[in-house]
């Protein structure tokens, strides 16, 4: 037999280094275009994100999706090129391109080697300066969006985050209906919808083009400036931003039902704050990996590792533009779908009694002293500035809500979830209705409506 | 372009492989552990056991308490997770610089006195937990199943990668606490065991910390078995197809591919790329742009070590097109690419995108210490993220046109495909 080996103590933590965001710096181009950029030494691969301000409210009702839709095709045929072209000068040099929409705006992203980074902007540049939406090709992407529709109605959780905004949100707001657009929308757009809609949102004052990851060695602004100096166009007119109205009848619960499912998906929800809240963000993430960040956050610590319904849900406050929600969502097992939407809305309730000191503290840390790994890379720098962008905020934001970090105790967190949390959820449920429909009434949680998945 | 990260490597008593890569650029470090052990060491009746196992680590060891090793390293700043695959099992965290030593003490516990906190009520628990994770990956979703699918039609039965990692239902229901205590004194132990440790650290530092939590742990593991015998490429097409309730039809097919880190796996990935992974490949021009019969191809080359490797294509059938007209067009383009190979622009771009991908997943500490680990496991080189890319330039037209033509034949293509229950296709 081996004797047992003595075991160490267990060791104390020490202080972490002091550790700040990557600087940035910052110009602009004669044309609008705000230019900001971080050094990040040893970051190989650049990543450049462009962000346009173009809220989803600028798109015609007829045409939503008009947005997702030119993002898709912004390369896919410009003024000099195919979108065969396009797709092979981008590949030849092992240039990244993708673009996508929020509901504040539009963002290029852009990864490419260091030495390609000139062709790469010249590329970028072409396809969000002369985009010419070929017909074939729009037509095609249409055609995809559309399969893409009976895709997400047959996942679970996409299912359900569909039918949640839809609950959730007054009809008449724009964020009521898939950021994408539906099967009647995006099938009216045409070649000259997305001729037009980019030449009016698609312009350089206001938006931002950010570079990111190890920058020695190059000039940055004169290589932005030549890529992108010679873009114009009058400026959008300005959407003021404002908050989404909840629907009067947003407090029920919407089943949807889907037969067989051998898992029930949940996507519960109530308002939340946006970056700009009183008293400061920094409370807010630290009650998403309280309530629900972890295994054992209070959400799983019962759900997953005491009763073992679920592999795992997720909680948290996602900011919109003006306004914002806090989001609950997973699945559990089928059979256990009415004691674990007990216990869910009861552990989401109870939070208002208010969070100890030690969890308190264990939010704080994980989120302040996770931040150096987290923004480690050039593409999630890129990406926080260029999402901040759109909010009108820079990554100063990112520090001072670091900062603030340390001002969080368990009365802040109690007050803060308090402001938005009464107990007034909209629930999506996607299972088996036949089974356990009957059972989600008697948990009495409101107003219970069956539909068709 | 030649890599230079920073690689020091030294071998404890015990057996644990030790490698330091010094990276001061934030002030964290990444603990990486690989044990070369994964769902291909599986016994008949226990598939899915390495990954039940996996997550019993998480459940507490002798001095650890059930649940706080996520909550213990999250509070000290830590990201972490476990991952289980086919070839291995991976344990990662990254912490700042002065959690580093709680994250070696935790992980030193249970690696090596795991068994003290193992019982029916936390093995019960996790495999709850584990089921619930395979209805939400693979049995509640449309085309869950695909891969596992692939699996079984293109490997033998009884073959180490004839069966997924997430396993079944039936064997994860058998699995009891004398097997959770036998798979860790067969695979467990610093002698079956790489340990990187990557950022803000010297490797002498790393050393003297790897030495002094790990280093009291005796060499526990078995030996590990040679590996099975090489197949060849499947001498006949085989099918699996379901009739499902699913949005489209996906034609899923698939190949055997050479033994991962040899340059016929290189060429036959890059092989793959060309044919349907690039956003220029063939499939994508043909099928996704002109034709426009599928919504989308994708292609993936996944390396393996016993025996022989996968590659398969994904593809979205479009809507009122046939899956069989789909698929003999994918089996003409095999036929003229396995004549022709690869021009020169696809070769470039082929090379370019592999190029910028490793670059980028090489990026962030996290992944730079588990390609460390990747690769000093199973490979044995403990410097490979230096000499991959060059290794790779190595590979020329020839050679991928070779491998395209002894393994991406029509003949030995595996198909699953998952059709739509109304056949409203042409």
């Amino acid at each position: 037999m081996t004797p047992q080996e003595s075991v160490l103590e267990r060791p104390e933590v020490s202080a972490p280094e002091p550790w700040s965001f990557p600087d940035a710096q910052r110009s602009g181009l004669a044309n609008g275009l705000g230019v900001v950029s971080y050094d990040i030494p040893g970051q190989y691969v650049i990543s450049v994100c462009l962000a346009v301000p173009m809220p989803l409210e600028c798109e015609p009702r007829d045409r939503e999706g008009i947005a997702t839709i030119m993002a898709r095709t912004l390369d896919e045929g410009t003024a000099l090129h195919t979108a065969e072209e396009f797709a092979e000068l981008l590949e030849r040099k092992g240039i990244a391109l993708g673009a996508g929409v929020s509901d504040a705006g539009l963002v290029v992203n852009l990864d490419v080697s260091k030495r390609h980074l000139s062709e790469a902007l010249d590329l970028l540049s072409q396809a969000v300066r002369e985009p010419v939406f070929p017909a074939n090709e729009v037509s095609r992407h249409i055609k995809s969006r559309l399969a893409e529709i009976d895709q997400e109605r047959a996942v679970p959780g996409q299912r359900a985050a569909i039918e949640f905004i839809a609950t959730y949100f007054d009809a008449d707001e724009r964020g009521s209906r898939p950021s994408a657009g539906t099967k009647s929308t995006v099938s009216a757009i045409t070649p000259q919808d997305l001729v037009a809609f980019h030449a009016v949102n698609v312009v350089p004052a206001g938006a931002t083009v950010v570079i990111a990851g190890d920058l020695s060695d190059l000039d940055v602004v004169s290589e932005i400036e030549q890529a992108l100096g010679s873009w114009n166009g009058v400026a959008a007119e300005v959407v003021e931003a404002r908050e989404s109205a909840r629907a009067p009848d947003a407090t029920r619960v919407v089943f949807l039902d889907r037969p067989g499912s051998v898992q029930t998906e949940f996507y519960v929800g109530c308002p939340g704050p946006d970056h700009f809240v009183d008293g400061g963000w920094a409370p807010y993430q630290v009650l998403g990996f309280v309530v629900g960040g972890s295994p054992n956050a209070r959400v799983d610590a019962v759900l997953r590792e005491d009763k073992g319904f679920t592999y795992g849900i997720r909680s948290g406050f996602r900011p919109r533009r003006r306004g914002g929600m806090f989001l609950t969502s997973g699945s559990v097992r089928a059979d256990s779908t009415v004691e674990a939407l007990g216990l869910l809305l009861d552990i989401l309730d109870k939070a208002r009694e208010g969070f100890t000191e030690e969890e308190t503290q264990a939010g704080v840390d994980f989120i302040g002293r996770t931040a150096p790994g987290r923004y480690a890379t050039a593409d999630t720098v890129a990406e926080e500035a260029a999402g901040l962008s759109l909010e009108g905020l820079t990554t100063e934001f990112t520090t001072a809500n670091l900062l603030a970090l340390a001002d969080v105790d368990a009365a802040a967190l109690a007050a803060a979830y308090d402001r938005y949390v009464n107990g007034e959820w909209t629930v999506v449920i996607v299972g088996d209705a036949s089974l356990y429909a009957e059972g989600v009434r008697g948990l009495d949680r409101g107003e219970v409506t069956v539909l068709p998945a | 372009m030649p890599l230079d990260y920073k690689i020091a490597e030294r071998t404890l008593a015990n057996g644990l492989r030790v490698i330091v890569s010094e990276d001061h650029s934030v002030p964290n470090v990444t603990v990486n552990l690989w044990v070369n052990v994964g769902s291909r060491h599986e016994v008949e009746g226990r598939t899915g056991f390495a990954h039940l196992f996996e997550h019993l680590m998480f459940q507490g060891s002798r001095n650890v308490a059930p649940g706080e090793h996520f909550s213990a390293l999250m509070a000290a700043g830590g990201r972490l997770n476990a991952t289980t695959w086919f070839d291995r099992t991976n344990y990662f965290e990254t912490v700042p610089r002065g959690a580093m030593d709680l994250a070696l003490w935790m992980e030193a516990d249970r690696h090596g006195r795991l068994l003290d906190a193992v019982n029916q009520e936390n093995l019960d628990n996790q495999r709850d937990v584990v089921k619930e994770e395979k209805r939400q990956r693979y049995d509640n979703m449309p085309y869950g199943n695909a891969l596992i699918d692939i699996y079984a039609a293109i490997f033998p039965k009884g073959h180490p990668y004839h069966h997924a990692t997430i396993g079944s239902m039936a064997d994860l229901d058998a699995a009891s606490v004398q097997d959770v205590h036998d798979f860790f004194r067969s695979h467990y132990g610093p002698n079956n065991t790489v340990l990187a440790l990557v950022g803000d650290l010297t490797p002498d530092e790393g050393f003297a910390a790897a030495e002094r939590y790990f280093g009291p742990l005796p060499a526990t593991a078995g030996a590990r078995r040679e590996p099975v015998e090489s197949l060849a490429p499947l001498p006949a097409p085989v099918r699996d197809e379901h009739i499902e309730d699913v949005p489209s039809d996906h034609l899923y097919i698939a190949f055997r591919l050479p033994l991962d880190d040899t340059p016929e796996f290189f060429a036959s990935s890059l092989a793959m790329d060309v044919i349907g992974g690039l956003t220029t490949s063939r499939l994508c021009r043909r099928l996704v742009r002109r034709e426009q019969s599928a919504t989308s191809v994708s292609a993936h080359a996944m390396g393996f070590v016993d025996g022989i490797s996968l590659g398969f294509m994904m593809i979205d059938v479009a809507d009122g097109f046939s899956a069989d007209a789909v698929e003999s067009a994918v089996c003409d383009e095999l036929v003229r690419f396995a004549e022709q190979g690869p021009t020169e622009i696809e070769m470039e771009s082929a090379m370019a995108q592999t190029e910028r991908s490793w670059l980028s997943s090489l990026a962030s500490q996290e992944e730079r210490a588990d390609h460390i680990c990747h690769f000093a496991t199973l490979q044995g080189d403990s410097g490979y993220i230096n000499t991959y890319l060059d290794r790779l330039a190595e590979v020329t037209p020839a050679l991928v046109q070779q491998a395209a033509a002894r393994w991406l034949r029509p003949k030995s293509r595996a198909v699953v495909a998952y059709l739509k229950q109304d056949g409203d296709t042409q």
